[in-house]
């Protein structure tokens, strides 16, 4: 601490250095470019950790019959690359029957989910009532109510509703979530009064000044919690597990375990349905990884 | 901001109500009620055959005198203890890795993400590939004249491998909540840390680290709370086992639950775990703030 502050203070006195010249002579420069090559060969290793896996994985499913998955030394580049094993695990099991459900949870879930918290957001953040932070607090709680140890209670109300093994039993939980709340509380908060004030002179309700003019404005906190609830959904598995009983229902993170446990699946035939199962959650990924790594971050910092 | 009182033009006292509606009644089906029965299940005993039947205490009891849950005690615990490190230290370096300033960054920071997005499933399944016994791992342990291991069928090795699977799979998003924390600290102080003759330690020391307290806290929490209820992993890796030595108070649960159809049994369980997890919240609470003060 008295470091700190010693530092800070001294930053505060000290004139604003730029890079110090020495740097531009011709031993500096190719130190600093010796030092950039390093530091590339780091993150290129560490990169290797994190994707090596999902490279393993992809070449054990286009790997021919004919060519060992295992053996020392690992022998990683197919010869020649096939694609009989992403047929394979298309026909060993419904694979598109799964797909399209988990289109489906996505597709319905996501909008809901949308709405619900915008509409569940708004007032806590724009319209001042009597128990509007024990409200907040509420929702917030969510939290500390983790999935894992409502599946038992969440099937048996899913029981008394008469609502087990059926999509509506997938969907209703993923419905509310404490960080689309938290997250759009937040955005809502910001609109300048200004905006709303004049709206409201002109005779909007309250409603009006919701639809037409707060949620536009919060639209990029919306996009980025389409894309979290996309991904959240697309893997969800746990719960669909508990609930569903009839496999023409099964969302694919289901499919892929239920693959897994088919006997006589091939090592590569498992590898490939896996691989499938990543296409459509790695290209939105892939598309809008600004938004979402970005989203992160604020997410923590707010 | 208006005051309670006076009442803005086109709002009326049900209005906030109104727009609550939707998510109150979510709310309340998916949480509020859930969390009634599954304390009153604790309190009964319950097969789904026969009609809930109370019975006091008795789970507790039950609890108590049961060694597999302390055995899922401990192994959470020590989840908690693996975990920790590599998700509440490791992803600090990651973060200041990709907080350089050097060209094509964002791509880095995208594959270190990637796992996040991924299914925990798809995950099992693609590492079943590297720990394999004459997979990928085992090969470079063969280099240096070691193994083979079967990572998730030896007793020893199975908790290590999915704890280090759950942190691999969470490293990027942590990254990431410690990328924004840097992202805040002025550079001017780590400048004139730097011009005082300050090493990359000594700057990481008594500069960067105590910048970033606030997002210690985040980590912490969310590291504790994640460990606390490993499942998931637990459940497409080893359902538990070789011999009970991966299992977790949340799969322990699962199983009570789902495969003995001992509902009130588990959910006393799982009341457990609900407690454990508000203590480690709380205390969290607490040392975090008296470190701010």
């Amino acid at each position: 601490m008295a470091t700190r502050s010693r530092l800070a203070r001294r930053a505060g006195q000290l004139p604003r250095v730029g890079p110090p010249t020495t740097q531009a002579t011709p031993a500096g420069t190719s130190r600093r470019k010796l030092r950039r090559i390093g530091l590339y060969v780091l993150l290129i290793a560490v990169a290797a950790l994190f994707i090596g896996p999902f490279l393993i994985l992809l070449s054990s499913a286009t790997k021919p019959a004919s060519q060992d998955v295992f053996g020392f030394p690992p022998d990683l580049i197919p010869r020649p690359p096939v694609a009989d094993w992403f047929r394979e695990a298309w026909t060993t099991i419904p694979y598109a029957r799964f797909l399209l459900n988990s289109l489906i949870y996505v597709g319905i879930t996501v909008p809901i989910y949308l709405v619900v918290s915008a509409l569940t957001a708004y007032p806590l953040a724009r319209i001042a009532f009597r128990g509007r932070g024990v409200f907040f607090m509420l929702f917030l709680s969510i939290m500390f109510l983790p999935g894992e140890l409502m599946l038992i209670p969440r099937f048996l109300v899913m029981s008394q509703l008469g609502l087990t093994d059926t999509f509506a039993s997938v969907i209703l939980p993923a419905i509310l979530s404490s960080l689309g709340i938290f997250l759009l509380r937040q955005a809502f908060s910001q609109i300048p009064d200004e905006i709303v004030e004049a709206a409201r002179m002109d005779g909007a309700n309250e409603f009006a000044i919701f639809w037409r003019i707060a949620v536009p404005i919060v639209a990029p906190t919306l996009a980025v919690l389409a894309i979290l609830g996309f991904v959240s959904v697309w893997n969800s598995f746990i719960w669909p597990l508990v609930t569903l009983t009839s496999q023409s229902k099964f969302p694919i993170a289901l499919g892929i375990a239920y693959l897994s446990g088919v006997s006589g699946t091939d090592v590569r035939g498992l590898a490939a349905g896996t691989v499938i199962s990543l296409v459509p959650v790695v290209m939105v990924f892939l598309f809008l990884q600004k938004r979402i790594l970005n989203s992160m971050g604020g997410a923590v910092k707010g | 901001m208006p005051g309670l009182r006076g009442r803005v033009v086109g709002q009326h006292w049900y209005t906030p109500y109104a727009f609550m509606l939707p998510g109150l009644l979510m709310y309340a089906a998916m949480f509020a009620w859930p969390a009634v029965i599954a304390i009153q299940l604790a309190f009964s005993d319950y097969n789904i055959v026969s009609p809930v039947r109370f019975s006091g205490l008795d789970n507790f009891s039950r609890l108590l005198d049961d060694p597999r849950v302390w055995i899922a005690l401990r192994n959470s615990l020590l989840f908690v203890v693996m975990f920790l490190p590599l998700t509440v230290v490791a992803p600090l370096f990651l973060a200041m890795l990709v907080n350089l300033k050097l060209r094509a960054i964002q791509a880095f920071r995208m594959l270190y993400y990637l796992p996040v997005i991924t299914s925990m499933v798809a995950v099992a399944v693609a590492w079943r590939y590297v720990f394999n016994r004459e997979g990928v791992i085992n090969w470079v342990l063969s280099l240096v004249g070691a193994g083979p291991i079967d990572f998730l069928l030896d007793r020893h090795w199975a908790l290590p491998t999915v704890v280090l699977l759950e942190a691999w799979k969470n490293a990027g998003l942590f990254m990431m909540i410690y990328l924004a924390g840097l992202q805040a600290v002025p550079p001017d102080q780590v400048e004139a840390a730097r011009i005082d003759g300050a090493n990359s330690w000594q700057r990481l020391r008594h500069v960067i680290v105590p910048s970033l307290r606030p997002t210690f806290a985040v980590t912490l929490i969310l590291s504790m709370l994640e460990a606390m209820r490993a499942f998931e992993s637990v459940y497409v890796l080893t359902r538990g086992g070789p011999l009970d030595s991966t299992l977790t108070l949340g799969y322990y649960i699962w199983s009570k639950a789902f495969e003995d159809y001992d509902m009130g049994y588990a959910s006393a369980v799982g009341l457990l775990l609900w407690a454990i997890m508000i203590v480690l919240a709380g205390f969290n609470l607490v040392v975090t703030r008296r470190r701010d003060g």
